[in-house]
């Protein structure tokens, strides 16, 4: 990777983040929180692969060394199993309590208040 | 006399107890298997026999106790170690000294006389052999009492005869008023023993802090021997310490030996049998609390203060009383009252440091005071059960043998004697007790010799005395009129008898309906219930007197007790006083702290000393002559009006004892309320409040819980930065400083 700095990758994906944070604590219906926990976790693999990508080059060390560059790389793979399955359970849910409820907006869900 | 051994004081202890083990089980079979003459005479010797033979132990014991060297006659006998605790032992063990001696010889003596007398007077009784099962317990425990080498077992004796005392007043159990004396008599009791206990805590806690600096090994704390030697040691520089022990003692005596304000349950325990109050209400167990204070004289020596407190407030009672008993229509009241006055006599003299003397009028008022109530018992049985002495009257007509014990029993507590040659045994026993006092220099309190002032107040008494003796005398037995057999009642006064009686009547009624709440576990006897047992005990009540009553003299076993009991009475005062005898016999190394002169009596009083008791004595016996000679006073048209607002406030004991009763109850239901209102106030506040306390702080953590999820996953991402950054700032500062 020549030329683009590896701070630039890592401020995009802290802004990712940022907004996929601010979207799941703003909005009201849970499949816009999904996707944007789904931007989180998108964020958070950028970084996993800028790290991963980026690093050989700041540390002149040996071929011991390369199974933590991959580590980074393999935590991404197990990030996108992963979210794929929360997806899959947590639209099961809202598909349960939209059948339930007719509507699935969040702030009417406080039947665990107090 | 054969020397009979020291150790046979056991016997002298146990005799009485085998007795009462005996009556208790066989008594009452006896009775029934062999009829009631048969058995009754079986039961009533069984009664006297161990009291009479304890008595002659007791002679035999005290010869030879006297045989010893005046200053080593206290021998201590061990039966068992009864408690042995850590540092403190109880062994059972009884003394043979001089006090205890003389005791013994006047409870057995005259126990076994009234035993005698109690056979004839309660022949009638259908509960004969329970009545002598109690008795015989009674001279067992006031035996201990006496006995005791420690303050364990002299308490001990003081419960086992505060019980005894209520089985035998409250004897007649199914007459409510009986009961109700019995509980009165015990429960002032109790209230004595408070102080008494707390005196013996007290003084168990001086010895055992004193141990280490005296050298005592023996934990015998509570013992004679070990307490009294090291009193002066322990007690002194303390006086604040040592008149409060003093006093403690005293509350004790002043419950048992009723001196204001506990002296309330005496007059009431008159409604026992006549033999009980004899017993117990004059020779003995009243007399317990004068016993305390004798044993323990060291004390007293070493408090002028507490000293002079039981000095006049012995006079105050006997004050007291002698007014009370001018406003007693009945012989035995008038009696108990006496009882009472005489007491106080003897805690002047304990109080103004004559310890000998209360102790010298314990004997001698236990002479003339049995024969007192004997006597009076005796007319009491003559006259059909009737008690009040207006309906007396001439009565040494028909009852010359008990009159004529009666009237030297007057003559020995009126205190006469012929100067300079010979007395009866009142005169000797209280003019010791006023010399005492008034020339005493100990019982000294903020300046003021409030020995001397409880001396002449003594002197007042000794009057007074006189005069409601003579009084009681005169009225029943002599005037020309046998009033029981005036068809009109017996007096003007009739209106104040009913009007007693009316009150009596109505605390009745008004404790039935007395409003005790709805009686929801059936606690109480309905109104009905208690009419119909009202009506039975009617039937039960002696019948007023017949005008045709003709009183006959009493039987052998009644007048035997009485004539031995008059002859004591003449001599027994003279006997004991000559040559300083029972003084030298008590306290042969005279007192242990006080000097000698300090209660001395002066030589050149003695003359005006005798001459003051005789003309006080003859005072009260020419006033009563003087005001009724002609029998009663309103009868013979003396104005004694004005005297009618006293007799009726003596009669009902200046309000004193209506006062303490009311003021008790209200008193114990307003603490009552009070503890109520603080444990439902406070304690349960505190409680709740710890509830209260931890729902405040559930609200306050409640505020978390939204039920928003959208509020939780803020949260949650302000952990997680938190966290973070905590990481952060450990990393910088580990790495970077």
């Amino acid at each position: 990777m020549s030329g683009v700095p590896m701070t630039w990758y890592l401020m995009l994906g802290a802004f990712m983040f940022t907004c996929g944070a601010v979207g799941v604590i703003v909005r009201r219906n849970p499949v816009v929180v999904f996707m944007c926990i789904e931007l989180m976790l998108n964020a958070v693999n950028l970084t996993f692969l800028t790290f991963a990508a980026y690093s050989p080059s700041l540390l002149p060390l040996g071929p011991e060394l390369t199974q933590s560059w991959m580590s980074g790389q393999m935590m991404v793979i197990f990030v996108m199993a992963v979210a794929a399955a929360e997806v899959a359970v947590g639209l099961g849910i809202i598909m349960a309590i939209y059948r339930l409820r007719d509507e699935v907006d969040l702030d009417s869900m406080s039947a665990m208040r107090g | 006399m054969p020397n009979v051994p020291l150790e046979m004081i056991w016997w002298v202890l146990g005799l009485p107890l085998i007795g009462f083990l005996l009556q208790a089980f066989l008594g009452k079979k006896i009775i029934d298997t062999l009829g009631h003459r048969y058995g009754k005479k079986i039961v009533g010797t069984m009664a006297v026999l161990p009291i009479a033979a304890a008595f002659l132990l007791g002679i035999g014991i005290t010869a030879n106790l006297a045989q010893f060297p005046p200053g080593e006659r206290n021998v201590v006998l061990t039966l068992f170690s009864w408690i042995e605790i850590m540092s403190i032992k109880i062994p059972f063990e009884v003394v043979v000294d001089p006090l205890s001696m003389t005791m013994v010889l006047i409870i057995t003596g005259i126990g076994s006389l009234i035993h005698l007398y109690a056979t004839g007077y309660m022949g009638d009784e259908k509960d004969y052999s329970r009545f002598f099962t109690y008795l015989n317990l009674f001279i067992a425990c006031m035996l201990i009492l006496v006995l005791g080498n420690n303050l364990a077992l002299l308490f001990i004796g003081w419960e086992g005869v505060g019980v005894c005392s209520y089985l035998l007043i409250g004897f007649w159990f199914k007459d409510l008023n009986n009961s109700r004396a019995a509980n009165k008599a015990f429960i002032v009791n109790r209230i004595g023993d408070v102080g008494l206990t707390l005196g013996m805590f007290i003084l168990v806690l001086m010895m055992a802090g004193n141990a280490e600096r005296l050298g005592l090994t023996d934990g015998r704390w509570l013992s004679y021997d070990v307490l009294l030697p090291n009193m002066v040691e322990v007690f002194k520089d303390q006086p604040f310490l040592t008149a409060t022990v003093a006093l403690l003692l005293f509350v004790g005596a002043c419950g048992k030996s009723a001196q204001f304000p506990l002296y309330l349950w005496l007059p009431d325990a008159m409604a026992g049998p006549t033999p009980v109050s004899a017993l117990i209400h004059a020779a003995t167990m009243v007399t317990a609390g004068v016993f305390l204070l004798n044993r323990m004289s060291v004390l007293f020596e070493l408090s002028p203060f507490a000293s002079a407190i039981i000095a006049i407030i012995g006079a105050f009672t006997a004050l007291f009383a002698a007014l009370i008993a001018f406003g007693q229509t009945d012989i035995k009241k008038v009696l108990a009252y006496s009882t009472v006055s005489q007491l106080g006599f003897m805690f002047i003299a304990c109080g103004a440091g004559a310890y000998w003397a209360g102790m010298f009028h314990v004997t001698t008022h236990a002479f003339f005071k049995a024969l007192l109530f004997l006597g009076a018992g005796a007319v009491i049985y003559a006259m059909a059960h009737e008690q009040d002495m207006r309906k007396y009257g001439n009565l040494l007509k028909y009852l010359p043998i008990t009159g004529a014990c009666m009237l030297v029993a007057w003559v020995a507590i009126s205190g006469l004697a012929v100067p300079f040659l010979f007395g009866f045994a009142g005169f000797y026993s209280k003019e010791t007790i006023l010399g005492g006092a008034l020339a005493g220099q100990h019982a000294i309190a903020g300046g003021i010799n409030l020995g001397m002032i409880a001396g002449w107040v003594g002197l007042l008494v000794a009057m007074l005395t006189a005069f409601y003796m003579t009084r009681m005398t005169w009225m029943t037995f002599f005037g020309k009129q046998e009033r029981w057999r005036l068809a009109d009642g017996p007096s003007h006064d009739h209106g104040d008898s009913h009007h007693a009686d009316h009150e009596a009547h109505d605390e009745n009624a008004h404790h039935a309906h007395e409003d005790h709440g709805p009686d929801v576990h059936g606690f109480f006897y309905t109104e009905a219930e208690m009419a119909r047992r009202a009506e039975l005990e009617e039937h039960d009540h002696h019948h007023d007197i017949e005008p045709t009553h003709e009183p006959k003299e009493v039987g052998p076993a009644m007048w035997i007790p009485l004539a031995v009991l008059g002859v004591l009475s003449v001599i027994g005062g003279w006997f004991l006083y000559s040559g300083d005898r029972f003084k030298k016999w008590l306290y042969p190394n005279g007192l242990t702290v006080l000097p000698p002169e300090v209660v001395p009596k002066y030589p050149e009083w003695e003359t005006l000393l005798m001459f003051l008791s005789i003309g006080a004595a003859l005072a009260g016996v020419l006033l009563g002559w003087h005001f009724y000679k002609k029998g009663l006073p309103e009868r013979e048209g003396w104005d004694l009006a004005k005297w009618h607002p006293f007799r009726r406030a003596a009669a009902n004991q200046f309000h004193y004892d209506q006062k303490m009763v009311d003021g008790s109850l209200k008193g114990g239901a307003q603490l009552g309320e009070m503890l109520n209102r603080t444990d439902k106030g406070f304690i349960d506040g505190m409680v709740n409040g710890i509830a209260w306390l931890t729902g405040l702080f559930g609200n306050l953590l409640k505020r978390f819980q939204t039920g928003n999820v959208r509020w939780y996953a803020a949260m949650m991402l302000l952990g997680g930065i938190g966290v973070l950054g905590y990481l952060w700032w450990v990393a910088l500062k580990l790495g970077g400083a």
